[in-house]
C-alpha cells in the first residue's frame, strides 16, 4: 500500500499543504498570519477521469484514496451544497466495530483502524476519542443477544464483552442501575475501542488532502442528470449502457467513471443512470442539549429505549434514536421525537431532567432491506455505487473510501466489499447485519 | 463604577416593599420583589456574573433578556439558567458557572494572553502528534466545556403536558401580538397568546407612562374577551400542520408544562431581538445594547454606570440616551451613526470599560457604552414552516419572506411604524387569522361526521389584503473598522470568522462549523447575521448573496424534564401478578408486562409438573379473535401451512414468516364456531402479530372480510400441566367432557370452569405434558387461580414460573422465536419443513423461500443454519447461551448455543443450538467454546425434544 503521509508527498506545484502543527499554530500568531485555503475553489472543468458525485466522507475518502493508493488525480467531487452539508455533518459520530457477522467486524475494523491513524495521515486533528461503548440490556433476551455479540468479536479479536450492573454504574454513574428501574438494566455489550470523532474534522480532513493531491472539490454543484449511452432502458440508460459523464448546475462533465456517494438521494441519482436501487428513504433524527461539564464518560445506546447518548467534550449531550419509522425526505424533525427522547434518556438518567434541549435536526438515511450498503458496480458501465448506507455511514466512511477507490482504479471488486454487491439481492445472498440489528450504533 | 438602586421609576415592576433574599456564590444579599436574577445582583453592585468560554474574560449584562450571552448562572441543582430573565426567588442559591477558583479570579483567563495563537479551529490543528497523548489533552479540553453542573441526584420533579385545540395561537404579547389577538378573539376565534416574557407589552414594557396606559388597556380588553394569555411561556417550535409546542413555565406546582396546540393558525409577533455591534473591546463589562439598558433603568430602576457614552442608529439608542439622563447618568457623547458617527473601540481594565474611542480618533472617558445599532427578527417560527428569509439592505435585517398561509408574522419583525401602525398591522393580521381559521373549521367540520351538518356553502379563503408595514431606512452598521466579539457566548471574534473564510470555510454553514460561530446556547439570535455580515465583508459579496442559516426547533430551549413530562412507562400486570408476588414469585420485567419469573425452586417447580399437576399464569399470551367467512384465507396467507380444513373444535399450530421467509411469529390458532377462530401468539409478538394481520387485510387483501380483535387482554390465561390436569380440570368444569378420544391433544372447546362462562379451553402444551390452556375472561381469572389451587389440594398442584415453563419447552425441544431464531432465521431452518406446505397457492415469504429451494447451490445450502438439539458429552457442563460453536480446533463459527438449561428431568445438561447444515446429522460431535475460553464437545440429537420426543405424555 501506497505511504500516506502527506510529509513524503509534493502536489503540482512542487509544495505541500502547510502542516497542521502547534509550532504552525504559534509562529502563525506571532505572525499574526493566516493560513492558506484548506482546499482550492477552481472553475469547473469539462473533463475529469471521474467525477464523484456528494462531498460527504464517502466522496472525499474515496477521491483521497484514489489519489494517494493510485495515483489517479483528474478527479472532481462535486456536491449540491457544501462539504459535508449531509449525512457526514448529521450523525452522532460515534464509531465502533463490534458489529455480528465477520463481514461486518473486518469492514469495521478496518474502518477504525483507518480512524485511529487518521489525524497522522490527513494532518488534522479529527479529535477521535476512544472512550468505551456501552449497548445496554434490559431483559435477559437482549444480555443473550449482546453476549452473542461478545462472544463473535471475541473470536474475531475486538476486544467486546458483556458486562453487568455493578461494573456498568462505575463506568457511567449517571445512569439508573437499580432493579427497579422500569426498564432495569441487567448488562451491558461493553466496547473500549469505540468512540466519538468530531465527523466535520474528518470531511475537511479529507477533503484538504484530497485537494493537495489535486483532487478538485465543487461546492454548490449540483447533478442534474447523469450521461449514458447504449442501455437497454429508455434514452438510452440502464443495464448494458456506459456511463460518459454528468450534467451539473454548472455545466456538463464527460467523464468515463461517476460514482454515487450520496445519501437520502441515492436512488434518485441512480435513477438518473436507468439504474433501480433497493431503498427506501427514512429520516433519522437527532438532537443536542445545552453543555454542562462533562459528566458522561462513554457512549451508552439502548436498544430497547431506542435511543444513544454520548457528551462531547464541549459538554453537550448529543442524543439519537432509532429512524423514524416511515418514508420520507423530510429533514425538519418531529416533536414526537424529541418527547420520546426526553423520556427514554430520563428513564436510563434519572439526574438530568433539569438539562435543555438545545437544538434538533434529521438527516436522511437510505435503507436497504438487510441493513447493509451496496457497493461497487452496477449494470452500467462506469457507473458505481457506495450507497444505501442506513444509519452507520459515518463509522464506515474511511474504509468505504478505501475499498471504492481501489475498485475504481483496478477495475476489480476488492474481497471487503463483495459481500455488498448490488446484484446479492437477485441473488438471495443478503448480508445478515440485521439479525442483529436493534438501534444501528 | 457603582450600579445602584436608583429612586423609583413610574414603570418599574419591582416591589420596593418585599425584599427576596438570595445567595451570590455563597454570599448573602437581597433583591426586590419583581426582580430578576441580574437586575438583583447588578443592584447589589455584581456585575461579573461569568466568564467568556474560551479565553475566560470577564463577562457581564449586556441585553438583560433571555438572550444576554453572558448572563447563564447555576441555580441550586439547574445549570444555564438565565439570569437576565429568570425572575428572583426567595433562597436562590445562584453562583457562577464555568469559572475557577471564582468569577472575579479565574486562572484560565491567562488563555487570553495567548488568544491570537488559539484562533477559530486552533484545535484541529493541534494535538496531532503523538496521538497517543491526544486522551491527555482530550481531558484537559473538557475542562474548558462551559455551562453548569448537572447534579445526577436531581429528582424527577412534577412535569405536566397539556393538548389545546386554539383557532389561532399568537407567539408574542407585545403591542402587534396583543392586538391581533384582541381582534381575533373579537371576530369569535379562540386564542391563545404566548409571551416569553413575565409580561405583556413588549418594548412598551420599558416605555413610558402613556405607552403602559396602553398595556394596561389592552391587558383588560384580552381578559374581559377571555383570551388565554400564557405568560413566561415561549411557543418553541412549529411543526407540520401548525402542530405547536408552548414551554410553560408558569404553570402553578409545575416545573414546566409542555403544551401541545394543534392551532389552525399561527401568528407570529416575536418582535425583534437588538444586534450587538463588532468593535474593539465590545465583550468588556460596561458595553451594554440599548434596550438592555432600558430594561434596567425603567423596570428594575437600576443604575447601569455613571458616565455614558450612547452609539445610536435608532429611536431605542435615543431613548436609552434620555433614560440614562433622566436617571443621573451623565451622557458625555451621543454618537449619531445616522450622522456619519462611530465608535471605533473601548478600552479599560479586563473588567471595566474606561475609556471610548470614536470614529474621529477622540477618545471619551466612561465607564458606559451602550449601542444601538439594529435589529434581528427572530424568524425561527418561520424558518420551522419552510420559510426562508430575505434580507434588505436598507433597512439593514432580514425580514420573512412568504411563509404557508396558515402561519401569519405581524410586528416588528414584518416591518416598522408607529405604535398605532404596528398595532394596526397587529388588529388586521388577527382578523385574517379569525377567518382563515374560521374556513378551516368549516372544513373540518364538513369532513368529520357530526351530529348536525354545518351551515351554508365553504366560505372563500380569505386573501391577505393587509396593508404592509413600511421598512424604515436603517444605517448597515455590522462591524466598525476594528475587530471584536461576533459570538459572545462562544469566544468567536470577527477576527476568526475572516482567517476562517480565508481558509476556505467561506460559506455560512461551513463557517459555523468550523468556528462553531452561532452554536452557542442562544443559537444565534443575536450572532447570526454579524457572522453572516462578516463573512460577506470577507468574501466581498453582499449579505444577501451569502444567505443566512436555518433556524431549528426549539426556539428557546426546553427541559428534558418538561419535554418527558410525567413519564409514562406503563407496566402489564396479570390478574394473578398480587397473588404471585405474596406467594413469593420473583417478578420478571419481560417487555409490557411484569410476570412471575419463579416461586423459589424452578427445578422443584418442573418436578412437580411432571409428577402431579402445575399451574402458570400465561396471560400475555397474545390473543386474537378472527371471526368472518374469509378466516381461513387470511390463515393460509399469514401462516406457510393449510388451514382450510380446520374443523370447529381443532387447533393447529403455525408459523409465520416475513416476506423474507424470516421466522416471525408462531402460535396455535384453533376454530371455536363456524365463523370464530382465536389465534395466539407470542407474548412479545402479541402487538405485532395484530398490526402485521391489520397490514395484510388493509392495504393488501382490503376485499376480505375479516374482523381481528385483540382479546390478549380481555382473557387472561392459565395453563394446567402434568399427569393429574385431566383430573384436576374435571373437578372445576364437570360438564365438559375430558374423555381423550372425545376431546383430544390439538382440540378445542368453550365451556364453563368454576362457575365461569364462556372460557376457552385447549388441549395444548409447551411443557411435554398433559395440559390444558384455560383463557378465562379476566375479571374471574383470579377466581379461576383460587379454585385451581384449591380443588388441587390433594393433587399436589403447585404454581410454576416462566423458568420452570423455559426448563420444561426446551427438555421438550419447542424452539421460541427470538430466542432460538433471529432475524435471518428462514422457516425450513426451524426443523418444521414439515408445516411449509410449497403447494399452497400462496403465503407471506412463500417466493423467498421458493426461489431459494429452486436457486441455492449445495455450497451454499450446506452453510445453511439449521435448529438442532444438543447434548454436551460431560452431562454436567452447562454452556452459557452464546457460546460459539465452532470447526474442530479453529475459531471458525459454525453456528451457537441459543438455549441450555441443566434438565431436572433427565439429571442432565440440555441445549438447542444452531447450527451449520453440514454439521446438523444426528451423532455429529462438534465443539463448543465456552465463554471462559474452554472446549467441550457435544453430541447433535436426532430430535429436538430430549424428553419424550415421541409425545406420549402429551397426548395421554
Amino acid at each position: 500500500m501506497a505511504d500516506r503521509s502527506l510529509r513524503s508527498r509534493r502536489n503540482g506545484n512542487g509544495k505541500g499543504p502547510e502542516r497542521y502543527s502547534a509550532w504552525g499554530l504559534l509562529r502563525k500568531g506571532l505572525a499574526q498570519e493566516n493560513w492558506p485555503r484548506a482546499w482550492r475553489e477552481v472553475p469547473l472543468r469539462d473533463t475529469y477521469d471521474a467525477v464523484i458525485i456528494g462531498g460527504g466522507v464517502h466522496g472525499l475518502a474515496t477521491a483521497y484514496y484514489l489519489a494517494v493508493n493510485h495515483g489517479i488525480t483528474n478527479v472532481a467531487v462535486v456536491d449540491k451544497a457544501y462539504i459535508g452539508s449531509g449525512g457526514s455533518g448529521r450523525n452522532t459520530a460515534i464509531v465502533r466495530s463490534n458489529y455480528l457477522t465477520p463481514e461486518g467486524v473486518a469492514f469495521y475494523d478496518r474502518s477504525l483502524e483507518l480512524y485511529n491513524s487518521m489525524a497522522s495521515d490527513l494532518n488534522i486533528n479529527v479529535m477521535f476519542s476512544e472512550r468505551g461503548h456501552l449497548t445496554l440490556a434490559h431483559n435477559d433476551g437482549a444480555v443473550r443477544t449482546m453476549r452473542w455479540r461478545a462472544e463473535v468479536n471475541k473470536l474475531q479479536n475486538i476486544d467486546s464483552s458483556v458486562i453487568g450492573p455493578d461494573e456498568i454504574k462505575k463506568l457511567v454513574p449517571s445512569l439508573d442501575t437499580t432493579s427497579d428501574a422500569r426498564y432495569p438494566i441487567m448488562g451491558a455489550l461493553y466496547h473500549p475501542p469505540g468512540g466519538i470523532i468530531r465527523h466535520d474534522a474528518v470531511v475537511w480532513g479529507y477533503a484538504r488532502a484530497a485537494d493537495h493531491y489535486g483532487v478538485e472539490i465543487h461546492q454548490k454543484t449540483e447533478v442534474l442528470d447523469i450521461l449514458v449511452e447504449g442501455g437497454s432502458g429508455p434514452d438510452g440508460k440502464g443495464p448494458g449502457g456506459k456511463v460518459t459523464g454528468v450534467r451539473t448546475s454548472k455545466g456538463d462533465i464527460s467523464a468515463p467513471i461517476v460514482v454515487n456517494c450520496t445519501a437520502g438521494w441515492a436512488s434518485l441519482i441512480a435513477s438518473m443512470a436507468g439504474i433501480k436501487l433497493p431503498i427506501h428513504t427514512r429520516p433519522l433524527q437527532a438532537a443536542v442539549t445545552e453543555p454542562v461539564k462533562v459528566f458522561l464518560p462513554a457512549v451508552v445506546v439502548s436498544g430497547s429505549l431506542h435511543v444513544y447518548v454520548s457528551q462531547t467534550d464541549r459538554g453537550e449531550l448529543v442524543f439519537g434514536a432509532a429512524v423514524d419509522p416511515f418514508n420520507n425526505y423530510n429533514i425538519a424533525g418531529s416533536l414526537d421525537f424529541t418527547e420520546g427522547l426526553a423520556g427514554h434518556i430520563l428513564e436510563l438518567m434519572p439526574g438530568v431532567s433539569k438539562m435543555r434541549l438545545l437544538r434538533q435536526w434529521a438527516g436522511l438515511c437510505d435503507m436497504t432491506p438487510d441493513y447493509s450498503p451496496v457497493m461497487g458496480f452496477t449494470p452500467v458501465e462506469g457507473f458505481l455505487c457506495d450507497v444505501g448506507w442506513g444509519t452507520y455511514g459515518f463509522k464506515a466512511g474511511p474504509v468505504s473510501g478505501e475499498t471504492m477507490a481501489e475498485c475504481i482504479a483496478t477495475n476489480q471488486t476488492p474481497k471487503l466489499i463483495a459481500p455488498f454487491a448490488l446484484d446479492r439481492f437477485p441473488e438471495g445472498t443478503l448480508v445478515g447485519e440485521k439479525g442483529a440489528a436493534s438501534v444501528g450504533h | 463604577m457603582s450600579t445602584s438602586r436608583l429612586s423609583a421609576r413610574s414603570g418599574e415592576v419591582i416591589d420596593r416593599t418585599k425584599t427576596v433574599p438570595f445567595t451570590w456564590n455563597g454570599r448573602s444579599l437581597s433583591g426586590y420583589d419583581g426582580d430578576t436574577i441580574g437586575s438583583a445582583l447588578l443592584a447589589n453592585n455584581v456585575r461579573i456574573v461569568s466568564r467568556s468560554m474560551k479565553y475566560h474574560r470577564p463577562r457581564s449584562y449586556m441585553s438583560m433578556d433571555y438572550w444576554d450571552p453572558n448572563a447563564l448562572l447555576q441555580v441550586g441543582d439547574e445549570p444555564n439558567v438565565r439570569s437576565a430573565h429568570r425572575r428572583l426567588e426567595s433562597g436562590m442559591d445562584v453562583s457562577a458557572q464555568n469559572v475557577w477558583p471564582s468569577v472575579d479570579r479565574d486562572i484560565k483567563a491567562a488563555n487570553g494572553l495567548v488568544g491570537r495563537f488559539l484562533t477559530a479551529g486552533f484545535y484541529y490543528k493541534t494535538f496531532i502528534n503523538p496521538q497517543r497523548l491526544w486522551p491527555l489533552y482530550e481531558k484537559v479540553l473538557a475542562t474548558f466545556a462551559p455551562g453548569g453542573k448537572v447534579d445526577l441526584d436531581t429528582p424527577h420533579g412534577y412535569y405536566d403536558k397539556r393538548y389545546a385545540h386554539p383557532d389561532v395561537v399568537v407567539a408574542g404579547g407585545g403591542p402587534a401580538g396583543m392586538a391581533a389577538a384582541i381582534s381575533a378573539a373579537e371576530a369569535g376565534a379562540s386564542v391563545m397568546l404566548v409571551e416569553h416574557e413575565y409580561g405583556l407589552g413588549g418594548h412598551l414594557r420599558w416605555g413610558d407612562d402613556s405607552d403602559r396606559a396602553i398595556v394596561a388597556e389592552m391587558s383588560q380588553r384580552l381578559i374581559d374577551l377571555g383570551v388565554e394569555v400564557l405568560v413566561d411561556s415561549t411557543v418553541t417550535g412549529r411543526y407540520d400542520d401548525n402542530w405547536i409546542s408552548i414551554a410553560q413555565r408558569s404553570h402553578p406546582g409545575v416545573i414546566e408544562r409542555l403544551i401541545k396546540a394543534r392551532a389552525k393558525i399561527l401568528v407570529v409577533a416575536a418582535g425583534l431581538i437588538e444586534r450587538p455591534y463588532v468593535f474593539s473591546g465590545n465583550d468588556k463589562p460596561g458595553v451594554m445594547l440599548s434596550g438592555g439598558v432600558r430594561r434596567l433603568v425603567n423596570m428594575y430602576g437600576v443604575r447601569p454606570g455613571s458616565r455614558a457614552v450612547v452609539l445610536t442608529a435608532n429611536e431605542s439608542g435615543d431613548q436609552a440616551a434620555a433614560d440614562l439622563e433622566a436617571a443621573g447618568v451623565s451622557v458625555v457623547e451621543l454618537v449619531d451613526a445616522r450622522n456619519g458617527g462611530g465608535v471605533t473601540a473601548v478600552e479599560g481594565s479586563p473588567s471595566q470599560v474606561e475609556s471610548v474611542t470614536l470614529a474621529d480618533g477622540s477618545t471619551r472617558e466612561a465607564d458606559l457604552l451602550v449601542t444601538a445599532v439594529g435589529w434581528t427578527a427572530p424568524t425561527s417560527l418561520l424558518n420551522m414552516s419552510g420559510d426562508r428569509p430575505s434580507y434588505d439592505a436598507s433597512a439593514a435585517r432580514f425580514f420573512p419572506s412568504a411563509p404557508p398561509d396558515t402561519v401569519l408574522a405581524t410586528g416588528g419583525m414584518v416591518g416598522d411604524g408607529t405604535l398605532d401602525e404596528l398595532v394596526g398591522h397587529g388588529t388586521a393580521t388577527g382578523q385574517l387569522a379569525a377567518a382563515r381559521a374560521a374556513v378551516t373549521a368549516y372544513r373540518l367540520q364538513s369532513t368529520t361526521a357530526r351530529a348536525l351538518p354545518v351551515d351554508g356553502p365553504e366560505p372563500d379563503w380569505p386573501s391577505d389584503q393587509r396593508a404592509p408595514l413600511a421598512h424604515r431606512q436603517h444605517p448597515e452598521l455590522y462591524r466598525s473598522s476594528t475587530h471584536g466579539m461576533v459570538d459572545f457566548s462562544e469566544d468567536v471574534s470577527s477576527k476568526d470568522l475572516v482567517a476562517a473564510a480565508a481558509e476556505g470555510f467561506d460559506s455560512v454553514e461551513l463557517l459555523k462549523r468550523f468556528t462553531t460561530a452561532t452554536m452557542g446556547p442562544s443559537q444565534g439570535k443575536l450572532e447570526t447575521v454579524n457572522t453572516v455580515a462578516v463573512l460577506a465583508e470577507a468574501r466581498g459579496e453582499t449579505i444577501e448573496q451569502v444567505g443566512t442559516t436555518v433556524w431549528r426547533p426549539p426556539y428557546a430551549p426546553i427541559s428534558l424534564g418538561g419535554l418527558a413530562g410525567r413519564i409514562f412507562e406503563p407496566v402489564r400486570r396479570s390478574p394473578m401478578q398480587d397473588w404471585h408476588e405474596a406467594h413469593g414469585a420473583t417478578p420478571l420485567v419481560a417487555g409490557a408486562w411484569i410476570r412471575p419469573d419463579h416461586y423459589g425452586d424452578a427445578a422443584e417447580e418442573v418436578r412437580n409438573t411432571r409428577r402431579n399437576v402445575g399451574i402458570i399464569d400465561v396471560s400475555p399470551l397474545g390473543k386474537l379473535d378472527l371471526q368472518g367467512p374469509d378466516v381461513p384465507q387470511l390463515l393460509n396467507l399469514l401462516y406457510t401451512n393449510k388451514w382450510s380444513k380446520l374443523p370447529v373444535g381443532g387447533v393447529r399450530y403455525g408459523i409465520m414468516c416475513a416476506e423474507d421467509g424470516v421466522v416471525l411469529d408462531d402460535g396455535v390458532t384453533g376454530r371455536l364456531s363456524d365463523n370464530r377462530y382465536l389465534m395466539t401468539t407470542t407474548s412479545s409478538g402479541a402487538a405485532s402479530v395484530w398490526e402485521w394481520a391489520e397490514n395484510w387485510l388493509q392495504t393488501e387483501r382490503p376485499s376480505w372480510k375479516v374482523d381481528v380483535t385483540p382479546v390478549t387482554g380481555a382473557y387472561a390465561s392459565i395453563n394446567v400441566a402434568g399427569p393429574k390436569s385431566r383430573e384436576l380440570i374435571g373437578r372445576l368444569a364437570p360438564e365438559l367432557d375430558l374423555d381423550p378420544e372425545r376431546f383430544k391433544y390439538m382440540q378445542v372447546r368453550t365451556a364453563t370452569v368454576a362457575g365461569v362462562d364462556n372460557c376457552v379451553v385447549w388441549r395444548i402444551g409447551f411443557t411435554g405434558e398433559l395440559s390444558y390452556e384455560v383463557h378465562v375472561p379476566a375479571g374471574y381469572a383470579l377466581h379461576l387461580w383460587l379454585q385451581l389451587m384449591e380443588q388441587g389440594l390433594d393433587l399436589g398442584v403447585a404454581p410454576f414460573g416462566i423458568e420452570a415453563q423455559r426448563i420444561m419447552r426446551l427438555e421438550k425441544g419447542h424452539f421460541i422465536v427470538g430466542q432460538d431464531t433471529d432475524g435471518l432465521t428462514k422457516a425450513p431452518s426451524t426443523g418444521m419443513g414439515a408445516l411449509i406446505k410449497m403447494d399452497k397457492e400462496d403465503f407471506v415469504g412463500k417466493p423467498e423461500l421458493a426461489w431459494e429451494l429452486e436457486n441455492s447451490d449445495p455450497d451454499v445450502l450446506k452453510r445453511r443454519p439449521a435448529v438442532v438439539a444438543l447434548q454436551t458429552l460431560d452431562p454436567q457442563i452447562v454452556p452459557e447461551e452464546a457460546s460459539q460453536l465452532v470447526r474442530g480446533t479453529t475459531t471458525e463459527i459454525i453456528g451457537r448455543i441459543t438455549s441450555s438449561r441443566m434438565s431436572p428431568t433427565l439429571g442432565r445438561s440440555i441445549c438447542l443450538g444452531q447450527i451449520e447444515q453440514q454439521y446438523a446429522d444426528a451423532g455429529n460431535i462438534v465443539t463448543i467454546l465456552l465463554t471462559d475460553g474452554r472446549r467441550i464437545e457435544a453430541e447433535v440429537q436426532a430430535h429436538h425434544a430430549h424428553y419424550d420426543p415421541e409425545g406420549e405424555r402429551l397426548r395421554g
